[in-house]
């Protein structure tokens, strides 16, 4: 009986950042990204920034707003691109086999998950809890669908940096900033997003 | 002289025998197509090719869905049989969803046409001169959240147009995710995954058939693996449990009718020697129908033992009108016997083969086999009767004699009053009337097939899991050459994109799409260098890319659709011929509407296999009809040459009231008239003629002998008809019951021939 009161309570409670490390399916991740992607052959690295949505096993919503307003769907069904609503690409994972996977390495390095990155790469940790470093590398290194030669990570509670490295000396730096974890449902809009992915 | 013709018959047979038994030993091919048995569409052979090379293309696949809670296990079988499917030499395995090794081997050879390949989206957008957009969704793609460019692609590519083409190609199977190779889908808490095989070898021969089964030995796989679930989609699955049924249906059907048969001669003559003197005649009716069709067609088809081992039954009535002769005088010789039934047994015989051989008019190959099997069965049971019974007769004369034809004395007095023929023809005549307005025509192809539930089942589960195999309706492009075949194709583009949009179909597949028509890429070429190319310096800048753009040459000459197979396009299932293409259609909702959008238009059909097989089954319906009034047409001469006009116009009531009332009563009773119906109705015109023949010879002290022998015809011929209507196939069962209601009608009705015999 007391136990059903308690539980009565519980949506009620205040949305407070939970346990740090590992996202839980339920939780949802949401903040700030600046994007910089150094490329061979470009005069300046490509930055952008915008903000994000993850929901562990639903898919990654990337809303970039800097320097073009750009909204990227991802999940292990394949990925969207949107521009001013108006669909730009849409991959399914049948398209390009490496999506899903990708889907699954890029969601599990931002959500702490690297259980679910040792299929595919030998994880290397090091520092404490609160400062803490991985290193990810491919364990087939003649897999020509693997898009990425090294990943690497860094946090303290929450992930903080992912550096992807890509053959050929190209690099994608994300830094994340202001990430607040709840365990709530996605709003709206954010499930409405997701949704045109499935669609 | 008679001697020598029955030595002569005797080394004919033995030599029809002897190849019988070659045949036989070298094993017989058994066809199992029933597609072979329907009709072709005879007006426009062209199509027809182009719709045969689909469906073979179509009827070569095979199908295996493997399902396991483990994935891992259920990709392990999938190779499993993968490879079983390959070592068998039977076929070859396909890849419906290409690696990204095959997808990396089509963008190196699209590269260098990429200016002229556009999106639908790209085209529309240079089209109205909104080069902007195209620019802005570049951008996007080279700063969005997966970098989909390098500085190596974008120099050649500055527009990311090739990307767009690529992107913009329609998805089959689109559920399906390859998992290390193998295409996979996840469905509740089953992992499936795909194999796709194309057998090399004919998929209606049961030999191949039993090949692919025992080298896919599936329960084998499933007894090892528990859990493991396999779904299977294919014509050999369909036609091999279709042949299978009609095998065990045939010999069950000749085993009963034979036991039957030989229960009733028991019973009638409680004698040996009509037994096997019947026994006899049957036998070499089948040996000379098997070597005759063996000897003119190479081959048989399993409907043709089905139908043709039941029709030979019928040989069996000119043995029994033969013996029964032996109830009726006090020790008149074998000789004199015959010479009693000897007109009315050729006349007979005449009459039915020519029933038989209007089968052949009828543009069904299967019904070819059947009437030939038939005919030759025939004349050779006559034959028999004719040269060989006499001699080998040793009968003597039985002492129940008197009580069978007590019997048959008291069947006959039933329509020997005027009056009472006079209402037995009204009533007949108000029964059809009320029948055949109530009756309901029936030519679905899909209904007329018996096909196995549970093949049906795993045919509905594997389009749920993946979709559509493309084995639905689809548009026959054709044209004069390939480059007319694909601005075709283009011009059709808008009318689908509009049916896709209202949600009459999902997608359509056309080799245009993976490679537009030469014309349609120098448009393109054309249209990106007025409304890009000019954009190119400040679209560079903004991606702040450094260097130069690649530099474009627009001399070189079109992708072509060869170039695009040998590199591994997967339009294979769309090339009939050159210049005549298939359009595929994918999850199709409105069937009309998709057809009427297409009717009129010049070089383009939409083609329902299974439709317009029901069209041309419902045509032949009506042909079948035209049949049974030009086989009655052929034997009015004979008939009025022997009886006169009126004597011929009493020999075809019997028959003809039975032709009329077996459908009426069998729409009254419920049923459907098919095609199927119709071919019966011809028969048994033919047999009912033969019923009334006997009696029109017979003199009135001789008619319960006759009596007593039809009464045994009818007898034998209803236990095989009988039988046939038991059958599980709906176009078989039509068949039997309507031949057994006929064959009862017509031998109840037959003694009214009798009154006007010279």
């Amino acid at each position: 009986m007391k136990r059903r009161a308690l539980l009565a309570f519980l949506p009620f409670l205040p949305k407070v950042a939970l346990a740090c490390g590992r996202l839980d399916p339920g939780q949802i991740l949401r903040g700030r990204f600046v994007q910089t992607r150094t490329l061979q052959g470009f005069t300046r690295p490509l930055i952008s920034e915008g903000h994000f949505v993850l929901s562990p096993g639903r898919g990654l919503i990337w809303r970039a707003e800097k320097p073009f307003a750009v909204t990227t769907l991802i999940s292990s069904a394949g990925i969207v691109q949107l521009v001013q609503g108006n669909e730009t690409l849409r991959l399914p994972s049948s398209r390009m086999p490496m999506l899903g996977q990708l889907y699954d390495m890029l969601g599990g390095a931002m959500a702490g998950d690297w259980h679910a990155l040792e299929r595919d790469f030998t994880v290397a940790r090091s520092g404490e809890a609160q400062a803490w470093q991985v290193t990810l590398t491919p364990r087939h290194a003649d897999n020509a669908a693997m898009p990425f030669t090294a990943i690497n990570a860094s946090g303290g509670c929450l992930v903080e940096a992912v550096e992807l490295l890509k053959p050929g000396g190209d690099a994608d730096r994300l830094r994340f900033v202001d990430q607040t974890l709840t365990s709530g449902p996605l709003d709206a809009d954010e499930a409405a997003a997701l949704a045109v992915l499935t669609r | 002289m008679r001697r020598k013709l029955a030595l002569l018959w005797l080394v004919v047979m033995l030599a029809a025998s002897l190849y019988l038994g070659l045949r036989l030993a070298n094993g017989l091919g058994w066809r199992t197509d029933l597609m072979a048995l329907l009709p072709r569409d005879e007006q426009d052979a062209g199509k027809q090719r182009a719709e045969d090379a689909v469906t073979r293309a179509l009827s070569e696949r095979v199908v295996l869905l493997v399902g396991h809670a483990d994935g891992q296990i259920a990709r392990q079988a999938a190779t499993t049989l993968a490879s079983r499917l390959t070592n068998s030499g039977l076929a070859s395995v396909e890849t419906l969803v290409p690696g990204s090794e095959a997808i990396r081997r089509l963008g190196t050879l699209y590269a260098p046409y990429r200016r002229g390949l556009l999106s639908d989206a790209d085209r529309a957008a240079l089209m109205r001169h909104d080069g902007a957009s195209v620019a802005g969704r570049a951008v996007s793609q080279v700063f969005g959240f997966l970098g989909v460019a390098d500085a190596r692609l974008l120099r050649a590519d500055p527009f990311l147009l090739l990307p767009g083409f690529f992107t913009a190609l329609p998805t089959p199977f689109a559920k399906l995710q390859p998992v290390d190779g193998m295409p996979m889908v996840q469905d509740g808490g089953t992992a499936w995954a795909l194999v796709v095989g194309r057998l090399s070898a004919d998929p209606y021969a049961l030999t191949i058939q039993d090949r692919l089964k025992a080298a896919l030995d599936l329960d084998g796989l499933q007894a090892s693996t528990p859990g493991l679930q396999v779904k299977r989609l294919g014509a050999a699955f369909f036609a091999e449990a279709g042949a299978r049924q009609a095998l065990d249906e045939s010999s069950f059907i000749g085993v009963a009718s034979a036991l039957g048969t030989v229960l009733l001669v028991l019973l009638a003559y409680r004698a040996a020697s009509p037994l096997w003197m019947s026994l006899l005649v049957i036998a070499v009716g089948i040996i000379a129908g098997l070597a005759t069709s063996l000897l003119v067609f190479g081959e048989l088809h399993v409907a043709t033992l089905l139908f043709g081992v039941s029709l030979i039954g019928v040989a069996v009535d000119y043995s029994l009108q033969y013996c029964t002769e032996i109830f009726a005088a006090a020790d008149v010789s074998p000789q004199a016997r015959l010479a009693r039934v000897r007109m009315g047994i050729a006349l007979g015989t005449t009459t039915t083969v020519i029933g038989y051989l209007t089968l052949l008019l009828a543009p069904f190959p299967g019904l070819h086999q059947i009437a030939t099997f038939s005919a030759a069965g025939l004349v050779a049971a006559w034959l028999t009767v004719m040269l060989w019974l006499p001699t080998l007769d040793r009968s003597t004369k039985p002492r129940h004699g008197r009580g069978m034809l007590g019997w048959a004395a008291r069947g006959l007095s039933l329509w020997q009053s005027p009056l009472r023929r006079g209402v037995g023809v009204a009533v007949a005549l108000l029964i059809a009337g009320l029948g055949l307005s109530q009756i309901r025509m029936q030519d679905d192809v899909r209904r007329m097939q018996s096909l196995s539930a549970p093949l049906v089942a795993d045919q509905h589960e594997i389009r749920r899991l993946i979709g559509g195999m493309g084995d639905g309706p689809f548009l026959l492009v054709r044209a004069a050459d390939d480059e007319a075949a694909l601005r075709l194709e283009e011009s059709l583009a808008p009318r689908l994109a509009k049916l896709q949009q209202d949600g009459a179909l999902a997608d359509w597949l056309a080799p245009a799409r993976y490679v537009p028509s030469a014309s349609r890429q120098m448009e393109n070429r054309t249209l990106v260098r007025a409304e890009l190319d000019p954009m190119l310096a400040e679209h560079l800048s903004q991606l702040a890319l450094s260097g130069e753009a690649a530099p474009v040459d627009d001399s070189i000459p079109a992708l072509t659709l060869q170039a695009a197979i040998t590199a591994g396009a997967p339009l294979g299932a769309m090339l009939v011929s050159p210049g005549v293409h298939v359009v595929l259609l994918d999850g199709i909702t409105q069937p009309t509407l998709i057809a009427q959008a297409f009717t009129g238009v010049d070089g383009v059909a939409f083609v329902d296999p299974a439709g317009q097989f029901s069209a041309l089954l419902g045509k032949y319906r009506l042909r079948a009809i035209g049949l049974l009034a030009l086989s009655a047409v052929l034997m009015a001469p004979m008939l009025a040459w022997r009886y006169g006009g009126r004597g011929a116009l009493r020999v075809m009531l019997p028959p003809t009231l039975a032709v009329v009332l077996a459908p009426a009563l069998r729409a009254l009773g419920g049923g459907d008239f098919s095609f199927f119906d119709a071919m019966a109705l011809v028969l048994v015109l033919s047999i009912g003629v033969d019923y009334a023949i006997f009696f029109a010879e017979t003199s009135t002290e001789r008619a319960p002998v006759t009596m007593l022998a039809v009464a045994l015809a009818a007898g034998t011929a209803l236990l095989s008809f009988g039988l046939l209507a038991m059958s599980q196939v709906a176009a078989v069962h039509s068949f039997g019951s309507t031949m057994a209601l006929g064959i009862l009608l017509a031998f109840l009705l037959a003694p009214m021939a009798r009154g006007g015999a010279r």
